[in-house]
Protein backbone atom coordinates (compact mmCIF):
# COMPACT_ATOMS: atom_id res chain seq x y z
CA UNK A 1 0.00 0.00 0.00
CA UNK A 2 1.41 3.79 -0.74
CA UNK A 3 2.26 5.75 1.98
CA UNK A 4 0.51 9.07 2.20
CA UNK A 5 2.10 11.89 1.30
CA UNK A 6 4.00 14.24 4.07
CA UNK A 7 2.30 17.61 4.30
CA UNK A 8 4.49 20.18 4.98
CA UNK A 9 3.57 23.33 6.99
CA UNK A 10 1.08 22.05 9.80
CA UNK A 11 0.96 24.62 12.28
CA UNK A 12 -1.04 22.66 15.64
CA UNK A 13 -1.65 26.19 17.13
CA UNK A 14 -3.28 27.74 14.05
CA UNK A 15 -7.23 26.90 13.58
CA UNK A 16 -8.63 23.61 11.87
CA UNK A 17 -9.63 25.26 8.50
CA UNK A 18 -6.16 26.44 7.13
CA UNK A 19 -4.07 23.25 8.11
CA UNK A 20 -7.03 21.42 6.67
CA UNK A 21 -6.71 23.27 3.54
CA UNK A 22 -3.04 22.02 3.01
CA UNK A 23 -3.60 18.46 4.48
CA UNK A 24 -6.54 18.27 1.49
CA UNK A 25 -5.04 19.43 -1.16
CA UNK A 26 -2.07 17.18 -0.79
CA UNK A 27 -4.53 14.16 -0.48
CA UNK A 28 -6.66 15.67 -3.65
CA UNK A 29 -3.60 15.36 -5.40
CA UNK A 30 -2.48 12.06 -4.37
CA UNK A 31 -5.92 11.04 -5.77
CA UNK A 32 -4.73 12.59 -9.38
CA UNK A 33 -1.72 10.97 -9.66
CA UNK A 34 -2.92 7.52 -10.27
CA UNK A 35 -4.88 9.29 -13.40
CA UNK A 36 -3.46 7.66 -16.51
CA UNK A 37 -2.15 4.73 -14.53
CA UNK A 38 -5.18 3.32 -14.01
CA UNK A 39 -6.25 3.17 -17.70
CA UNK A 40 -4.92 -0.23 -17.78
CA UNK A 41 -7.02 -2.94 -15.80
CA UNK A 42 -3.56 -4.76 -15.53
CA UNK A 43 -2.53 -1.99 -12.76
CA UNK A 44 -3.72 -4.01 -9.93
CA UNK A 45 -1.73 -2.14 -7.56
CA UNK A 46 -2.05 1.11 -9.00
CA UNK A 47 -6.00 0.37 -8.64
CA UNK A 48 -5.35 -0.93 -5.43
CA UNK A 49 -3.46 2.66 -4.11
CA UNK A 50 -6.02 4.89 -6.07
CA UNK A 51 -8.29 3.17 -3.51
CA UNK A 52 -6.73 3.60 -0.68
CA UNK A 53 -6.13 7.02 -1.68
CA UNK A 54 -10.09 7.71 -2.54
CA UNK A 55 -10.60 6.49 0.90
CA UNK A 56 -7.88 9.14 2.73
CA UNK A 57 -9.55 11.40 1.07
CA UNK A 58 -13.06 10.67 2.00
CA UNK A 59 -12.25 10.39 5.95
CA UNK A 60 -10.47 13.80 5.39
CA UNK A 61 -13.79 15.09 3.85
CA UNK A 62 -15.93 13.93 6.53
CA UNK A 63 -13.10 14.65 9.75
CA UNK A 64 -12.66 18.76 8.23
CA UNK A 65 -16.02 18.77 7.15
CA UNK A 66 -17.29 21.34 9.95
CA UNK A 67 -14.24 23.56 9.25
CA UNK A 68 -15.87 24.86 5.35
CA UNK A 69 -19.08 26.38 5.00
CA UNK A 70 -19.51 24.88 1.12
CA UNK A 71 -21.79 21.53 1.28
CA UNK A 72 -19.24 18.49 1.17
CA UNK A 73 -21.65 15.84 0.65
CA UNK A 74 -22.21 15.85 -3.48
CA UNK A 75 -18.33 15.35 -3.09
CA UNK A 76 -18.30 12.41 -0.36
CA UNK A 77 -21.10 10.56 -2.27
CA UNK A 78 -18.97 10.65 -5.28
CA UNK A 79 -15.69 9.90 -3.48
CA UNK A 80 -17.72 6.98 -2.29
CA UNK A 81 -18.92 5.82 -5.41
CA UNK A 82 -15.03 5.66 -6.38
CA UNK A 83 -13.95 4.25 -3.51
CA UNK A 84 -16.91 1.35 -3.82
CA UNK A 85 -16.05 0.55 -7.07
CA UNK A 86 -12.45 0.66 -6.86
CA UNK A 87 -13.13 -1.96 -3.26
CA UNK A 88 -14.65 -4.24 -5.42
CA UNK A 89 -11.82 -4.60 -7.80
CA UNK A 90 -10.06 -5.31 -5.46
CA UNK A 91 -11.82 -8.35 -4.12
CA UNK A 92 -12.01 -9.76 -6.96
CA UNK A 93 -8.26 -9.40 -7.38
CA UNK A 94 -7.49 -10.75 -3.86
CA UNK A 95 -10.25 -13.69 -4.62
CA UNK A 96 -8.73 -15.09 -7.57
CA UNK A 97 -5.54 -16.28 -6.51
CA UNK A 98 -7.24 -17.36 -2.87
CA UNK A 99 -9.74 -19.42 -5.07
CA UNK A 100 -6.64 -20.81 -7.12
CA UNK A 101 -4.96 -21.39 -3.98
CA UNK A 102 -8.17 -23.17 -2.75
CA UNK A 103 -7.93 -25.44 -5.84
CA UNK A 104 -3.99 -26.55 -5.12
CA UNK A 105 -5.26 -27.06 -1.71
CA UNK A 106 -7.70 -29.28 -2.37
CA UNK A 107 -4.95 -31.05 -4.92
CA UNK A 108 -2.57 -31.42 -1.90
CA UNK A 109 -5.52 -33.00 0.42
CA UNK A 110 -6.01 -34.96 -1.72
CA UNK A 111 -2.52 -36.70 -2.71
CA UNK A 112 -2.73 -37.60 0.97
CA UNK A 113 -6.07 -38.95 1.11
CA UNK A 114 -5.25 -41.56 -2.54
CA UNK A 115 -1.68 -42.58 -0.49
CA UNK A 116 -4.14 -43.03 2.76
CA UNK A 117 -6.68 -45.16 0.70
CA UNK A 118 -3.53 -46.89 -1.44
CA UNK A 119 -2.24 -47.90 1.60
CA UNK A 120 -5.17 -49.32 3.30
CA UNK A 121 -5.83 -51.28 -0.21
CA UNK A 122 -2.34 -52.70 0.17
CA UNK A 123 -2.50 -54.14 3.56
CA UNK A 124 -6.42 -54.88 3.64
CA UNK A 125 -8.34 -57.87 2.27
CA UNK A 126 -9.52 -57.43 -1.23
CA UNK A 127 -13.00 -59.36 -1.98
CA UNK A 128 -12.56 -62.13 -4.21
CA UNK A 129 -14.98 -60.96 -6.72
CA UNK A 130 -12.88 -58.73 -9.00
CA UNK A 131 -15.65 -56.23 -10.09
CA UNK A 132 -16.71 -55.65 -6.39
CA UNK A 133 -13.11 -55.15 -5.81
CA UNK A 134 -12.91 -52.50 -8.79
CA UNK A 135 -15.93 -51.13 -7.64
CA UNK A 136 -14.92 -50.64 -3.73
CA UNK A 137 -11.59 -48.88 -5.22
CA UNK A 138 -13.25 -46.35 -7.32
CA UNK A 139 -15.64 -45.56 -4.69
CA UNK A 140 -13.41 -45.04 -1.99
CA UNK A 141 -10.89 -43.27 -5.03
CA UNK A 142 -13.67 -40.71 -5.88
CA UNK A 143 -14.18 -39.86 -1.97
CA UNK A 144 -10.53 -39.55 -1.42
CA UNK A 145 -10.43 -37.24 -4.25
CA UNK A 146 -12.76 -34.55 -3.42
CA UNK A 147 -13.17 -34.27 -7.17
CA UNK A 148 -16.90 -33.16 -7.02
CA UNK A 149 -15.29 -30.03 -4.78
CA UNK A 150 -13.71 -28.51 -8.00
CA UNK A 151 -16.56 -27.22 -10.56
CA UNK A 152 -17.82 -25.42 -7.99
CA UNK A 153 -14.44 -23.33 -7.48
CA UNK A 154 -13.76 -23.13 -11.06
CA UNK A 155 -17.03 -21.38 -11.46
CA UNK A 156 -16.38 -19.24 -8.80
CA UNK A 157 -13.00 -18.36 -10.58
CA UNK A 158 -15.34 -17.66 -13.79
CA UNK A 159 -17.88 -15.55 -11.81
CA UNK A 160 -15.49 -13.10 -10.36
CA UNK A 161 -13.24 -12.63 -13.70
CA UNK A 162 -16.57 -11.56 -15.45
CA UNK A 163 -17.56 -9.28 -12.10
CA UNK A 164 -14.07 -8.05 -12.75
CA UNK A 165 -14.25 -7.02 -16.22
CA UNK A 166 -17.61 -5.10 -15.81
CA UNK A 167 -16.67 -3.44 -12.33
CA UNK A 168 -13.41 -2.05 -14.45
CA UNK A 169 -15.79 -0.41 -17.40
CA UNK A 170 -18.02 0.90 -14.53
CA UNK A 171 -14.93 2.79 -12.95
CA UNK A 172 -13.54 3.96 -16.25
CA UNK A 173 -16.99 5.16 -16.90
CA UNK A 174 -17.05 6.87 -14.02
CA UNK A 175 -13.71 8.39 -13.66
CA UNK A 176 -14.08 9.82 -17.20
CA UNK A 177 -17.07 11.53 -15.98
CA UNK A 178 -15.35 12.70 -12.66
CA UNK A 179 -12.67 14.72 -14.71
CA UNK A 180 -15.44 16.04 -17.33
CA UNK A 181 -17.59 17.25 -14.75
CA UNK A 182 -14.62 19.01 -13.19
CA UNK A 183 -15.09 17.58 -10.18
CA UNK A 184 -11.45 17.92 -8.73
CA UNK A 185 -11.53 21.97 -9.66
CA UNK A 186 -15.26 22.04 -8.10
CA UNK A 187 -13.73 20.62 -4.98
CA UNK A 188 -10.74 22.59 -4.91
CA UNK A 189 -12.78 26.21 -5.01
CA UNK A 190 -15.12 24.81 -2.39
CA UNK A 191 -12.46 24.13 0.08
CA UNK A 192 -11.36 27.47 -0.96
CA UNK A 193 -7.78 26.11 -2.52
CA UNK A 194 -8.02 28.56 -5.30
CA UNK B 1 -22.49 0.36 8.01
CA UNK B 2 -22.48 1.95 11.48
CA UNK B 3 -23.22 5.98 11.79
CA UNK B 4 -20.21 7.88 12.59
CA UNK B 5 -20.56 9.49 16.53
CA UNK B 6 -21.27 13.36 16.45
CA UNK B 7 -18.32 14.82 17.76
CA UNK B 8 -19.28 17.43 20.60
CA UNK B 9 -18.63 21.05 20.81
CA UNK B 10 -16.78 21.36 17.46
CA UNK B 11 -17.27 24.57 15.80
CA UNK B 12 -15.87 25.89 12.36
CA UNK B 13 -13.25 28.06 13.97
CA UNK B 14 -12.24 25.82 16.37
CA UNK B 15 -8.73 25.33 16.90
CA UNK B 16 -6.51 22.50 15.35
CA UNK B 17 -5.30 21.24 18.65
CA UNK B 18 -8.57 20.86 20.61
CA UNK B 19 -10.52 19.82 17.28
CA UNK B 20 -7.97 17.16 17.28
CA UNK B 21 -9.05 16.19 20.91
CA UNK B 22 -12.56 15.85 20.14
CA UNK B 23 -12.43 14.07 16.90
CA UNK B 24 -10.11 11.50 18.19
CA UNK B 25 -11.39 11.41 21.61
CA UNK B 26 -14.89 10.43 20.19
CA UNK B 27 -13.39 8.10 17.38
CA UNK B 28 -11.62 5.94 20.13
CA UNK B 29 -14.90 5.92 22.06
CA UNK B 30 -17.15 4.60 19.56
CA UNK B 31 -14.70 2.17 18.58
CA UNK B 32 -14.43 1.16 21.71
CA UNK B 33 -18.58 0.31 22.46
CA UNK B 34 -18.17 -1.90 20.15
CA UNK B 35 -15.53 -4.27 22.06
CA UNK B 36 -18.14 -6.14 24.35
CA UNK B 37 -19.97 -7.37 21.20
CA UNK B 38 -17.16 -8.11 19.29
CA UNK B 39 -15.51 -10.53 22.09
CA UNK B 40 -19.21 -11.96 22.23
CA UNK B 41 -19.64 -12.75 19.14
CA UNK B 42 -22.99 -13.30 18.65
CA UNK B 43 -23.58 -10.64 15.64
CA UNK B 44 -21.10 -10.29 13.00
CA UNK B 45 -21.69 -6.76 12.71
CA UNK B 46 -20.66 -5.59 16.30
CA UNK B 47 -16.78 -6.63 14.48
CA UNK B 48 -17.82 -4.66 11.52
CA UNK B 49 -18.57 -1.78 13.12
CA UNK B 50 -15.37 -1.73 15.15
CA UNK B 51 -13.10 -2.29 12.51
CA UNK B 52 -15.14 0.72 10.60
CA UNK B 53 -15.09 2.86 13.51
CA UNK B 54 -11.17 2.05 14.16
CA UNK B 55 -10.40 3.06 10.62
CA UNK B 56 -11.99 6.32 11.21
CA UNK B 57 -9.75 6.58 14.13
CA UNK B 58 -6.47 5.69 12.44
CA UNK B 59 -7.65 8.46 9.81
CA UNK B 60 -8.43 11.20 12.67
CA UNK B 61 -4.69 10.24 13.84
CA UNK B 62 -3.29 10.48 10.81
CA UNK B 63 -4.60 13.37 10.40
CA UNK B 64 -3.82 15.35 12.98
CA UNK B 65 -0.36 14.00 13.54
CA UNK B 66 1.52 17.18 14.19
CA UNK B 67 -0.48 17.48 17.09
CA UNK B 68 1.52 14.90 18.92
CA UNK B 69 5.20 13.89 19.57
CA UNK B 70 6.41 11.83 16.75
CA UNK B 71 7.47 9.18 18.97
CA UNK B 72 4.59 8.68 21.17
CA UNK B 73 2.22 9.14 18.32
CA UNK B 74 3.91 6.21 16.37
CA UNK B 75 3.79 3.71 19.19
CA UNK B 76 -0.25 4.65 19.60
CA UNK B 77 -1.29 4.60 15.88
CA UNK B 78 1.02 0.70 15.53
CA UNK B 79 -1.61 -0.26 18.12
CA UNK B 80 -4.90 0.98 16.79
CA UNK B 81 -3.48 -0.13 13.31
CA UNK B 82 -2.66 -3.84 14.97
CA UNK B 83 -6.48 -3.63 16.07
CA UNK B 84 -7.53 -2.68 12.82
CA UNK B 85 -5.41 -4.94 10.91
CA UNK B 86 -6.93 -7.79 13.28
CA UNK B 87 -10.21 -7.18 12.69
CA UNK B 88 -9.69 -6.85 9.47
CA UNK B 89 -9.15 -10.61 8.55
CA UNK B 90 -12.46 -11.82 11.08
CA UNK B 91 -14.38 -9.41 8.41
CA UNK B 92 -13.00 -10.65 5.49
CA UNK B 93 -13.87 -13.99 6.64
CA UNK B 94 -17.13 -13.18 7.74
CA UNK B 95 -17.90 -11.56 4.12
CA UNK B 96 -17.02 -13.94 2.16
CA UNK B 97 -18.76 -16.57 4.22
CA UNK B 98 -22.23 -15.07 4.28
CA UNK B 99 -21.47 -14.22 0.57
CA UNK B 100 -20.96 -17.84 -0.36
CA UNK B 101 -23.93 -19.18 1.54
CA UNK B 102 -25.81 -16.45 -0.40
CA UNK B 103 -24.71 -17.56 -3.37
CA UNK B 104 -25.45 -21.45 -3.15
CA UNK B 105 -29.25 -21.50 -3.65
CA UNK B 106 -28.41 -19.75 -7.10
CA UNK B 107 -26.09 -22.64 -7.56
CA UNK B 108 -26.06 -25.36 -9.67
CA UNK B 109 -26.20 -28.98 -7.86
CA UNK B 110 -22.87 -29.79 -9.28
CA UNK B 111 -21.11 -26.44 -8.36
CA UNK B 112 -22.34 -26.74 -4.73
CA UNK B 113 -19.99 -29.46 -3.17
CA UNK B 114 -17.18 -26.91 -4.08
CA UNK B 115 -18.28 -23.73 -2.28
CA UNK B 116 -19.52 -25.43 0.64
CA UNK B 117 -15.95 -27.14 1.18
CA UNK B 118 -14.62 -23.42 0.96
CA UNK B 119 -17.45 -22.55 3.17
CA UNK B 120 -16.27 -24.84 5.96
CA UNK B 121 -12.50 -24.05 5.41
CA UNK B 122 -12.77 -20.28 5.86
CA UNK B 123 -15.17 -21.27 9.02
CA UNK B 124 -12.47 -23.29 10.43
CA UNK B 125 -10.21 -20.48 9.47
CA UNK B 126 -12.61 -17.85 11.08
CA UNK B 127 -12.71 -19.76 14.40
CA UNK B 128 -8.90 -18.86 14.67
CA UNK B 129 -9.23 -15.30 14.44
CA UNK B 130 -11.65 -15.42 17.32
CA UNK B 131 -8.43 -16.55 19.56
CA UNK B 132 -6.47 -14.08 18.02
CA UNK B 133 -8.96 -11.09 18.68
CA UNK B 134 -9.43 -12.58 22.39
CA UNK B 135 -5.61 -12.33 23.01
CA UNK B 136 -5.18 -9.05 21.23
CA UNK B 137 -7.86 -7.50 23.65
CA UNK B 138 -6.26 -9.43 26.82
CA UNK B 139 -3.06 -7.95 25.76
CA UNK B 140 -4.46 -4.03 25.41
CA UNK B 141 -6.32 -4.89 28.42
CA UNK B 142 -3.41 -5.98 30.77
CA UNK B 143 -0.79 -2.90 29.59
CA UNK B 144 -4.23 -0.13 30.69
CA UNK B 145 -4.10 0.84 26.84
CA UNK B 146 -7.50 2.46 26.68
CA UNK B 147 -6.17 4.85 29.96
CA UNK B 148 -3.23 5.41 28.80
CA UNK B 149 -4.46 6.15 24.94
CA UNK B 150 -7.11 8.93 26.71
CA UNK B 151 -4.68 10.65 29.13
CA UNK B 152 -2.31 10.70 26.01
CA UNK B 153 -4.76 12.65 24.22
CA UNK B 154 -5.54 14.45 26.84
CA UNK B 155 -2.22 15.35 27.66
CA UNK B 156 -1.86 17.09 24.14
CA UNK B 157 -5.13 18.41 23.08
CA UNK B 158 -6.14 19.86 26.66
CA UNK B 159 -9.80 17.58 25.76
CA UNK B 160 -10.97 15.08 28.76
CA UNK B 161 -13.28 12.31 28.23
CA UNK B 162 -15.59 13.88 30.89
CA UNK B 163 -16.17 17.17 29.45
CA UNK B 164 -16.57 15.94 25.95
CA UNK B 165 -19.13 13.12 27.10
CA UNK B 166 -18.63 11.47 23.72
CA UNK B 167 -22.03 9.00 22.92
CA UNK B 168 -23.83 7.51 20.05
CA UNK B 169 -26.12 8.98 17.71
CA UNK B 170 -29.40 7.81 19.53
CA UNK B 171 -28.15 9.46 22.89
CA UNK B 172 -27.34 12.88 21.68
Amino acid sequence: MAKPRPVTGIDPSRRMRPNARRILATRIDEVYQYDGLVADPANITQLHDMRIAFKRLRYLLEIFGTAFSGDLDPFLEQVKIMQDLLGDIHDCDVQVPMLEAHLSWLEGQEAVSVERMLSNARRGRQPADETIALERFRSRLDAARRADERPGIHTLIAMRRAQRIVLYNQFTTEWRRLKHERFRQRLETTLGLH
Amino acid sequence: MARAWEVNGLSPDAGFRTAAGRIILTRWREMMSSRDGTLTGGDIEDLHAMRVSSRRLRAAMDAFADVFPASSFRRYLREVKGITDTLGDARDLDVAIEHLTDLIPDLELLDRPGIEGLIDRYEEQRRAEDARIRALFARLDDEGYAEKFEAWVTKHTGITVSRLRPAPPEAN
